[in-house]
């Protein structure tokens, strides 16, 4: 179990007082795809960022690889976000200053472990493992949006986090490239035993994971 | 983990930030350019000038001069034609002696003269000095433009002001007769000319030995002036002290005396740090307006540093350090600039006609002045870089992402 969520609620404020996420309980154990799908508005997002750790406007605990995120400070909070979470958006947010490799090895280069040598060689290896490894010099702007897709998972997953965020990672591209990204996720998991909390509106994609969990008003549908 | 801020990645995200907005970049370094060198200019014209009117006015001359009180205050009727003398010439002395303040004193007996050469006769007047004396008050001979100096003053020859020696068509070892109130006149060689820069006394005054003069004035050992130079010029409270013990004397002091040129080098002096600081602050909106534009833009990626574990301080670094590369290279360059333009202005020709001191624009090459600037272009373009970083550390991922 690397992940475990107990009583999670949370409240918007604005414009009245409305309850996105009604009494969350969940864990996540290593290796796992799990898709959470749900109508829109129903705190799929609300909560992927709450368990991300990006939003810590919540009741209720949050623990991952043992650590009670709730009682790290801001600082520490990044810290281990570097560390054990890799994020992938619905669009790619890659910076635009940064040729494919350096958007890559960014999050090794904060962990700090290892050197400039040795991150470069991780990052082309993840290239590799794309199948993107010849684009490791362009400038992002030039890619693809599958290709764009692509090199978000390889930064999500250079530090090789305990788990990894994405959402709608496929909400923005044509249907052959949603499948590709799709089964690179799949693939991650079974073969580098990586674990995956996804949020998706794809039928075929839900389906097709390890676990699906429906999200109504709020509340999980186990 | 790298646990401070300031580290490697950090300066990489910096640097390649401002290397892929060049033009945006270059800018800004300009505008700190600018500032701080015509900041440098300023200071360095405008202290020139100041310094170069202190030398002339001030330094030259006495800061105090102490003198017997004229006849219409008293409502005496002179006794003997010619200069009234100073009475109590040995108490004053002895206080001068004793007063910390006084840096050195100087007798004098003035008297007014008429000059005569081969073409002209004018009106002028004879400062009898003591040349040792005098020496040692201020540096006489760097008024000197030709002729021999002040200290070589003997029984038989005189030193003129400039514009006195062109209207009455003389030069050095050329004669001139003067002639004393009290009628007596004798004939001396002109063996120097000097030039404090100032008309009202290029225009009349002479300089000769105190005791040929005396002689000539029967006054044996009288004195008419004493001039004071003072440790601390600001320090006036000698005067008071004097007109206390002594009825007999009034003291003028160059305060007094120079009303307009202190005022004017108070004037310039607001006026430089007023200019020069506006444009720092130019330079400085320049920046702030930059960053702010370029952490608008960058918001996203701000964004997304942070989800991947980039702290709010990585983020103020990353953003502070652009702005101290900005704020460094541009005054650094500044330097350079800042020095060229002062050599330019310090090489003008200035066209004073007597004004024979300067022959081109006074600057003043002062260390400090690049030291100043410099630090005030870096602290300004900190400080204006540091509210948009620190705006872009409160950069809120999940709105930002989101948000689109």
């Amino acid at each position: 179990m690397i992940l475990e969520a107990k009583h999670i609620n949370k409240n918007f404020s604005t414009p009245k007082i409305h309850r996105v996420l009604d009494d969350i309980s969940l864990t996540i154990n290593q290796g796992e795809l799990i898709s959470l799908y749900g109508e829109s508005g129903s705190g799929k997002s609300t909560l992927l960022y709450i368990l991300s750790t990006l939003d810590s406007a919540f009741e209720g605990s949050l623990k991952i690889h043992g650590q009670e995120t709730t009682e790290l400070s801001p600082k520490n909070l990044a810290d281990f976000r570097n560390e054990h979470i890799g994020f992938i958006y619905q669009f790619h947010y890659l910076l635009p200053e940064f040729s494919v490799l350096q958007n890559i090895a960014l999050p090794a280069q904060k962990l700090g472990v290892k050197n400039k040598k040795e991150i470069n060689a991780d990052a082309a290896q993840l290239l590799e493992e794309l199948d993107i490894a010849s684009l490791a010099a362009y400038p992002t702007y030039k890619l693809s949006g599958g290709q764009q897709q692509r090199v978000a998972i390889g930064r999500a997953l250079i530090n090789n986090p305990t788990f990894i965020i994405a959402d709608e990672p496929t909400g923005n591209l044509d249907e052959k490239n949603s499948d590709l990204i799709f089964n690179i996720l799949k693939d991650i998991t079974e073969r580098r035993k990586n674990t995956v909390l996804m949020a998706t509106h794809n039928r075929k994609f839900y389906e097709n994971s390890h676990r699906a969990i429906e999200m109504i008003n709020g509340k999980l549908r186990l | 983990m790298s646990k401070y801020p300031f580290n490697k990645t950090n300066l990489y995200i910096a640097l390649q930030y401002l290397t892929t907005r060049k033009k945006q970049t270059i800018l800004a370094i300009i505008g700190v350019l600018l500032g701080v060198a015509t900041f440098i200019v300023m200071i360095n014209f405008m202290t020139g000038v100041n310094n170069f009117l202190d030398d002339a006015v001030f330094k030259g001359n006495p800061d105090i001069v102490i003198k017997p009180i004229s006849h219409q205050k008293t409502n005496k009727l002179p006794f003997s034609i010619g200069p009234t003398t100073i009475e109590n010439l040995e108490e004053i002395s002895n206080e001068l002696e004793a007063n910390e303040n006084v840096r050195a004193f100087a007798n004098q007996t003035i008297s007014p003269a008429i000059l005569t050469s081969n073409y002209q006769q004018l009106p002028g007047s004879v400062n009898g000095i003591f040349p040792l004396e005098e020496m040692h008050m201020v540096d006489l001979n760097k008024r000197l433009i030709a002729g021999t100096g002040f200290s070589e003053l003997s029984q038989n020859n005189i030193i003129i002001g400039i514009s006195l020696a062109k209207r009455l068509g003389v030069s050095v070892k050329d004669t001139v007769t003067i002639i004393l109130p009290n009628g007596k006149s004798t004939s001396l060689f002109v063996s120097g000319i000097f030039s404090f820069g100032i008309t009202t006394i290029d225009n009349v005054r002479t300089y000769m030995s105190a005791k040929t003069l005396q002689n000539l004035l029967g006054l044996s050992k009288n004195i008419t002036h004493i001039n004071v130079k003072l440790k601390d010029r600001n320090n006036l409270d000698l005067k008071s002290l004097l007109l206390q013990q002594s009825k007999e004397i009034e003291i003028e002091d160059w305060k007094e005396n120079n009303k307009t040129i202190v005022i004017g080098n108070k004037v310039r002096d607001i006026l430089t740090w007023s200019v020069s600081l506006a444009l720092l602050l130019v330079a400085g909106f320049g920046i702030y307006n930059i960053q702010n534009s370029a952490v608008f833009e960058k918001r996203k990626d701000i964004a997304v540093l942070k989800t991947i574990g980039y702290s709010s301080s990585d983020i103020i670094f990353i953003f502070l350090v652009q702005a101290l590369i900005i704020g460094v290279l541009g005054a650094f360059l500044a330097l350079g600039l800042g020095y060229l333009i002062s050599f330019i202005i310090s090489i003008t020709p200035l066209d004073t006609s007597d004004f024979i001191i300067v022959k081109t624009y006074p600057v003043n090459f002062n260390k400090a002045h690049f030291i100043l600037g410099f630090s005030f272009g870096v602290l300004t373009t900190v400080l204006s870089g540091y509210f948009p970083s620190r705006k872009a550390s409160k950069v809120d991922p999940v709105t930002i992402i989101r948000g689109v």
